[in-house]
């Protein structure tokens, strides 16, 4: 991957990545082995962005289908983390606004989907562009997203473990 | 008031240092580790296995009354668990200080030097296991009887005009000796596809890694 490839195509995007990727790792080295997987995998298949959708979308749907490719291979191989607590308690302040890291950690605790369609949503996707994105019918992400929300101000309540 | 997640989400990311992107620099130096490391798990446990075989059998073939397969088979696994044991040493000799590109470089070239010397002994080794497989089974011994005599008998009772040589029906030697032919014809090829089934993927992977960072270096 040349540098001008990543300054031009990948940085300007590097937030997307950057949140996707938080929310499906619990650590600093996991999210950094995320973050350059999917940079890897969008210069690989650069080439077969066909432009008929934005490429932020583009890096979007990379983004995640990476993070849920590699989250499936762990649970495949029955990973186990050996990171220290430490250091899942200092990953879970990344952020510099605390009310970011509480609202991170109630989305790690959704179902793998679900850490999606909140994320594209709170992007402000249409749901066209979740559906699409995703791959589903946006009949149903409407109704989906109201669960979602109403599952996280209870996790954001301390109503659910 | 409570903020909603969405404000979370909008005012959480206005902060300037919220979104950092790490920096790019080890992505192939601990994949190149990886790959050689898992490789050297399944190598280890594959040179441990072959050696294992061979303890075993010597034993077992004493036991079940065909000592002959199980002394020629110990012999072969010995030196094939000698062999890999070499391999072993030299690919712990590989430089990890060396950059990822020259690492996973001698990794490949060690892995090209394995697989070549597989596909030569492979020409040796099968016919070699079926001759072993064969004579241990015709020389045995089942309630005293030699089981090889016994089928002689049994082809001459059924076919009284069988042509033999030295004892041995003319056609048995002639199929034993095709199939020996075709094992060492074939037996490079059955090698590599040996080679391929238990190391394939991750062998998959470094061509992979490399073709990737040849366009890098492009």
């Amino acid at each position: 991957m040349s540098s001008d490839f990543y300054t031009t195509f990948i940085l300007p995007y590097s937030g997307i990545i950057i949140k996707i990727c938080r929310a499906y790792t619990n650590t600093q080295e996991d999210f950094e082995d995320y973050y350059q997987e999917v940079c890897l995998q969008i210069w690989r298949s650069h080439d077969s962005f066909q432009e008929k959708s934005e490429w932020s979308t583009w890096v979007y749907r990379i983004s995640l289908n990476v993070c849920l490719t590699l989250l499936k291979q762990k649970k495949k191989h029955h990973f186990v983390s050996d990171s220290l607590p430490d250091e899942a308690i200092e990953y879970s302040r990344s952020f510099p606004d605390e009310s970011l890291n509480q609202l991170y950690q109630a989305i790690r605790q959704l179902s793998d989907v679900d850490r999606a369609v909140i994320m594209l949503y709170l992007e402000e996707k249409s749901y066209q562009e979740i559906a699409e994105i995703i791959g589903t019918n946006p009949n149903n992400i409407g109704v989906r997203i109201k669960r979602i929300k109403e599952r996280l101000k209870k996790l954001l309540d301390g109503k659910v473990n | 008031m409570e903020k909603s997640i969405e404000t979370i989400w909008k005012e959480g990311f206005l902060k300037n240092d919220a979104l950092v992107a790490p920096k790019l620099n080890n992505l192939y130096s601990q994949k190149s580790i990886d790959i050689v490391d898992k490789f050297r798990r399944m190598y280890k446990i594959n040179r441990v296995g072959i050696l294992a075989f061979a303890f075993i059998i010597l034993p077992v073939s004493f036991i079940v009354k065909i000592p002959y397969m199980g002394i020629s088979m110990f012999f072969l696994f010995t030196v094939l668990g000698i062999i890999a044991q070499k391999f072993s040493r030299d690919l712990d000799k590989l430089d990890k200080t060396q950059n990822s590109y020259q690492y996973l470089l001698s990794f490949d070239n060690w892995v090209k030097e394995m697989a070549s010397t597989n596909t030569k002994l492979s020409r040796f080794l099968y016919p070699y296991v079926f001759i072993t497989v064969v004579a241990g089974f015709w020389f045995g011994s089942i309630g005293g009887d030699i089981p090889g005599n016994k089928f002689v008998n049994f082809i001459l009772l059924k076919y009284p005009d069988t042509y033999l040589i030295f004892g041995f029906p003319l056609i048995l030697i002639i199929a034993a000796l095709t199939i020996i032919s075709l094992l060492a014809y074939f037996g490079g090829q059955i090698g590599d596809f040996d080679l391929k089934l238990g190391y394939g993927r991750i062998l998959k992977k470094l061509d992979g890694l490399l073709a990737d960072m040849d366009e890098l270096k492009a």
